[in-house]
């Protein structure tokens, strides 16, 4: 069991990859426990920024500045769902003036 | 709901069962004074090397003297790397909390602006400068943005924040999470530390240029990497924004009945 | 053996026109469907005949000149039914001396009966199917008597036992009729069970023997003389194996000759058409018991137990089946009673070892029965279908034909001299009454002699009332049927044809003790003769001339007493005496011999209601239950819910699709990371034994491995490559293997690995001896 006083005051990489998947976890609580569909597309985006501090920090650990591009091309994509996705969730309030994904599931079996 | 509390001790035996399974087996015969077999090198990876974080123990720290700071200003700025690292963590995780827990949507945004803001300091002490710069120009500055103004065109009162339906399913699904968590922290306390004390100095010290002479991290280093090597996926994302921008004008133009032109107009204004 | 040619042919018509006729029953028109029925059955009469009296008599002559040297008979192999292995069975028919008999009495009674049908079912709509079960009927028959070996009369065996069931339940719209026709086939089958286990254990007996591997009937008869121990040998307790089989093939006997206790079916048979009873249950079918019997005289001469259990029951079926038929009240039933007890008379013949008594007997109950039957059958066709006797009486004036030949009949039956049931029913009164076999009481034949004639005494009895209650005494049934009528010709002409041979084909067994000289005597003694051609020889009886003539007397007294017993009380119509006598003391009796002795109830309570009860039990467990329910209704539920569980994946809620994404995830980290331990294999080479290690799955090439080989504990030195070869001698016989994990394995504080994974087996080498030679310096390598 490694030193605690080490893992606090030694600040590591393997300090942002557990961060990274803490931050990971709590998007996905995100999704699973809100009710609106605004919130789960936030919690998405946590996902997603989890998933980039991660890159990052394997970048720098690697000295690889391939990850960067990665990171950058990761935001573009993440910015271009979230356009499309708000604009479908305001399509779905107009039609159900509702947002509550307890409530969307006609999409069943 | 029996069945339901069995399965959840099934879940977590298979968890213990599968973890121990997923370990080396334990050691059956440790014999301490035994003459150290020749360790054979292993080839260290092509480039700068394993990470000098939680692997180290104490033998490293005793075989490695350089690693401890001796200097003051060394000791000052581990210390303030470490500080800096804990506090924009705890803001990171308090944001997403509140993304979490908020019921109220705009509390929750501003939650979420703060997270991004942090991750923006955490990039920097990953020496990623331009990308620290652009998470925040385009996560908080357009991204949330674009989700207030939802929030406002929406305007729904508050409501109940938590789901309600399949909420075993979700509890289910919230071991395998802490599983996964648990299963990637050990990974990392598993892997040791390896190489001379002169790498794992030279690890710690800020990155070197790149070859094209720039600052690793810097906007022209990231710029040549990109444009580069993955010129391909960036005019591919381009064409993805295009898509993205023509579908969200798709999906939310207003629906026919609200605005069809009546046939005598369209005939009339036509050909 | 010799051959003929062209047996095949007289079973074959019969089938041909069956086949005809069934097949194109629809289409056909009535004349043509009984023209082609009895044209066929004629022409197998007439081919049988003139093989009889051409190729037979030729083969007799010449066998006759050459000194009667071994068995008589010619065969014709037709084709190689089975073979397997040991098993040989050939389709062959035999065509000796006995089947000659049976033959003929077959055809030419069939023929008759054929003829006659037309008449009676005239009005029938179903016709030509009727014709075609009749001709298929007469097609098992003569396959029947015509087989060469046991498989072959089984088959014909079989399929008269289907026939009878087909013809039976002819008017099946009937539930009872139905019924009657499933209760003769169902118990027919028990009986064809203990024959079928009488044929296997004469194969078992004989088929190791050389030469005898197949159930021929010549085969089976030559084996037992050659090897004189096969079918005396014990068999099961004290009993030979000859018992054992006489006494199964006995069984099957009984079923298919109504004997007891298997008759229950044939008084319920009369419920088929009267020509069908006439034909089946007078003259063929019902005979085919005895004449298996006959067949196979070499095999029940060899257990005097099975001959006593045949006698016996025998006589004691003619007597109960006697007495039943006091009390009936339906024409045919009194006659189907008739049939049961007369069987019972040809059985105590050929029990008592006179077969050719036992044919002979059988020879003139064909007639005269089937001459009943069809007169039975002329009374009710003029009485517009009612067999109830007490409705009847005094129809001699309205049907002369049929009452002459009907008296005719009675006389025949009831032994009335010079008739000729006389002459056969005398043979076997005096057989038995000589009959002395080894190991029987000696008073034995003398009371089954008694109780035979107390039989005859019945017999003359019930059938004079019969006689009397029907032709005689004034008409009772003016007001059920106004005016009874005379048959067609159709149906008196084979009655008279019958009626002449019951009067006169006595005279080919008149008994040696009427000397007959010259032509004459050699018709007159001629069937004995014949018959015992086939049949194994049976140890004269002591009987002097006075005696037979004395048991000849008495025979005939019986007889006249009978009839004369029955015209006293019946010869105007019942007289007021018996009705007295019914209702008074004899109300017991009566009752009893109305109800046939209660045995039909008995077995139903006994055998077929349990039967019944089990059969629902079952199709209630198992069918209903396991089947239904558990197996179909339950494979059915397992789906349907396995389904509903796997519809909770899919439910429309974005969040379950990420609960299983989650979920999936950990699952595949369960479940693939998992290292293998690590483990070492060893094999022999030449110079030694190599060991290879195997550091388990997931760890680097640089892995490091150390062995311990000579079982002290401790890793050796030097040994530190993955494989290495060993001498024989140097190893232990535990072997350790020690393996650390560079990159996963934990480090102590000076660096070096902490943990080495130990992996210790057993090693066991092919020889140890040469490990101790090795180890002494010497040995093979």
């Amino acid at each position: 069991m490694p030193n605690l006083q080490q893992v606090f005051s030694e600040v590591g990489y393997a300090h942002f990859l557990v961060l990274g998947a803490i931050l990971f976890a709590i998007g996905v609580g995100g999704v699973l426990l809100r009710r609106n569909a605004l919130i789960i597309m936030m919690s998405i985006e946590l996902m997603l920024n989890a998933g980039n501090l991660t890159i990052l920090t394997f970048a720098r650990m690697h000295g690889d500045l391939g990850g960067h591009s990665f990171a950058m091309i990761v935001m573009a994509v993440a910015a271009a769902e979230i356009a499309v996705g708000l604009a479908i969730v305001v399509a779905i309030f107009r039609g159900r003036r509702h947002i509550d994904v307890d409530r969307l599931n006609i999409l069943k079996h | 709901m029996t069945a339901r509390i069995a399965i959840v001790f099934l879940a977590l035996g298979l968890l213990g069962g599968a973890h121990a399974f997923a370990q080396p087996a334990a050691p059956t015969a440790v014999r301490v004074d035994q003459p150290a077999p020749v360790p054979v090198e292993v080839r260290p990876p092509a480039r700068a090397a394993t990470p000098a974080g939680k692997g180290i123990t104490k033998r490293d720290q005793a075989e490695s003297p350089k690693l401890q700071p001796t200097t003051a200003a060394g000791k000052r700025t581990k210390a303030g790397l470490a500080f800096a690292f804990w506090g924009f963590a705890a803001l990171t995780v308090f944001g997403s909390l509140f993304v979490l827990t908020r019921r109220n949507l705009i509390t929750a945004v501003m939650g979420m602006v703060g997270t991004f803001f942090a991750l923006a300091a955490l990039y920097m002490l990953l020496y990623a400068h331009f990308l620290a710069v652009i998470q925040l120009l385009v996560y908080a500055g357009a991204i949330m943005v674009l989700f207030v103004f939802v929030i406002m065109i929406l305007n729904k009162p508050e409501d109940e924040p938590f789901a309600q339906s399949g909420r075993f399913g979700k509890f289910l699904a919230g071991l395998a999470m802490v599983y996964l968590v648990f299963r990637l922290g050990a990974v990392l306390v598993d892997v040791p530390s390896h190489g001379s004390a002169a790498q794992i100095a030279a690890q710690n010290a800020a990155p070197a240029l790149t070859s094209d002479g720039f600052a690793w991290g810097s906007t022209a280093a990231v710029g040549w990497n990109l444009f580069n090597e993955y010129l391909f996926p960036f005019e591919a994302v381009s064409i993805l924004l295009l898509i993205a921008v023509v579908g969200a004008i798709a999906i939310s133009r207003p629906f026919k009945q609200d605005e069809q032109d009546t046939p005598s107009e369209a005939a009339a204004g036509g050909h | 053996m010799d051959t003929i040619k062209f047996l095949w042919v007289v079973p074959l018509l019969p089938l041909a026109g069956a086949f005809i006729n069934l097949m194109l029953a629809k289409r056909l028109a009535r004349q043509t469907v009984h023209f082609i029925a009895v044209a066929s059955v004629a022409a197998s009469f007439f081919t049988a005949l003139y093989l009889c009296v051409g190729p037979l008599r030729e083969a007799y002559g010449v066998w006759k000149a050459n000194g009667e040297q071994g068995a008589f008979g010619l065969t014709e192999h037709l084709w190689t039914w089975i073979q397997a292995g040991d098993l040989k069975l050939d389709m062959a028919l035999r065509l000796d001396t006995l089947s000659s008999v049976m033959v003929l009495i077959v055809t030419g009674c069939s023929t008759l009966i054929h003829i006659y049908s037309t008449g009676y079912m005239a009005d029938e709509p179903r016709y030509a199917a009727y014709f075609g079960y009749l001709n298929l009927f007469t097609g098992a028959m003569l396959i029947l008597v015509l087989g060469a070996n046991m498989p072959v009369m089984f088959i014909g065996w079989e399929g008269v036992g289907l026939c009878s069931f087909l013809l039976i339940g002819f008017w099946f719209e009937n539930e009872s009729f139905a019924d009657a026709g499933r209760k003769a086939f169902v118990v027919n089958r028990i009986g064809d069970f203990a024959f079928l286990l009488g044929m296997f254990l004469l194969w078992w007996a004989t088929h190791e023997v050389d030469g005898g591997k197949s159930l021929d009937f010549a085969v089976l008869r030559s084996v037992g003389e050659s090897n004189s121990g096969i079918y005396e040998q014990v068999f099961w307790g004290r009993e030979r194996l000859a018992a054992a089989a006489g006494i199964l093939l006995f069984i099957g006997a009984a079923g298919k000759s109504a004997q007891l206790p298997l008759y229950v079916w044939l008084p319920d048979a009369m419920a088929g058409p009267t020509p069908v009873s006439a034909l089946i249950h007078a003259a063929t079918m019902v005979t085919a018991g005895v004449y298996m019997i006959a067949r196979l005289s070499f095999l029940f001469a060899a257990s005097t137990t099975a001959m006593a259990v045949v006698t016996t029951v025998g006589a004691l079926t003619a007597l109960v089946a006697a007495f039943m038929a006091f009390a009936q009240t339906d024409l045919k039933k009194v006659l189907a009673y008739s049939t049961v007890s007369q069987l019972g008379f040809m059985f105590v013949g050929v029990g008592t070892g006179n077969w050719s008594a036992g044919v002979f007997h059988l020879m003139t109950h064909a007639f005269f029965k089937a001459g009943l039957f069809l007169g039975a059958g002329s009374v009710m066709h003029g009485m517009n279908g009612s067999g109830d006797i007490r409705i009847m009486g005094g129809l001699k004036k309205y049907m002369p034909i049929t009452r002459l030949c009907f008296l005719v009949y009675c006389l025949a039956i009831a032994g009335f001299p010079l008739t000729s049931g006389f002459f056969s029913k005398d043979e076997i009164l005096a057989g038995a009454w000589a009959a002395h076999l080894d190991g029987w009481p000696a008073f034995y034949g003398k009371l089954i002699w008694g109780v035979m004639t107390v039989t005859a005494l019945g017999t003359a009895f019930y059938m004079w009332r019969l006689y009397f209650m029907v032709f005689e005494g004034p008409y009772r049934g003016h007001d059920q049927v106004e005016h009874p009528h005379e048959s067609p010709p159709a149906m008196t002409v084979p009655l008279v044809i019958l009626a002449v041979l019951a009067a006169f084909a006595g005279f080919i067994g008149i008994p040696h003790v009427i000397h007959v000289q010259g032509v004459l005597g050699d018709i007159g003694h001629f069937l004995p003769h014949w018959i015992g051609r086939s049949v194994k020889e049976m140890p004269e009886g002591h009987l002097s001339d006075s005696m037979t003539w004395v048991l000849l007397a008495i025979a005939t007294a019986m007889g006249l007493l009978g009839i004369g017993l029955a015209y006293l009380l019946y010869g105007k119509g019942p007289s007021p005496l018996v009705d007295r006598f019914t209702a008074g003391p004899g109300k017991s009796l009566y009752e009893a011999s109305k109800n046939k002795l209660w045995i039909d109830e008995l077995y139903d309570s006994v055998f077929v209601k349990p039967f019944r009860a089990l059969a629902r039990g079952t199709f209630e467990i198992v069918d209903r239950f396991m089947i239904d329910t558990v197996l179909v209704n339950g494979s059915a539920f397992a789906v349907a819910t396995c389904s509903r569980i796997l519809r909770w994946v899919q439910n429309g809620q974005i969040q379950r699709y990420l609960v299983g994404l989650v979920l999936g995830c950990a699952a595949i980290f369960l479940w693939t990371s998992r290292s293998d331990g690590p483990s070492f294999s060893y094999r022999e080479v030449p110079g030694g034994v190599e060991f290879r290690a195997n550091p388990g799955h997931g760890l680097r090439a640089g892995a490091q491995v150390q062995w311990d080989f000579d079982g002290d504990g401790q890793p050796d030195p030097g040994e530190t490559s993955a494989v290495v070869v060993k001498r024989l001698g140097d190893v232990a016989s535990r072997v350790t293997l020690y393996v650390v994990d560079p990159v996963w394995g934990r480090r102590d504080e000076r660096g070096q690995p902490k943990n080495r994974v130990t992996v210790t087996q057993a090693v066991r080498l092919s020889d140890d001896r040469a490990s101790d030679d090795a180890a002494t310096g010497g040995g093979a390598r």
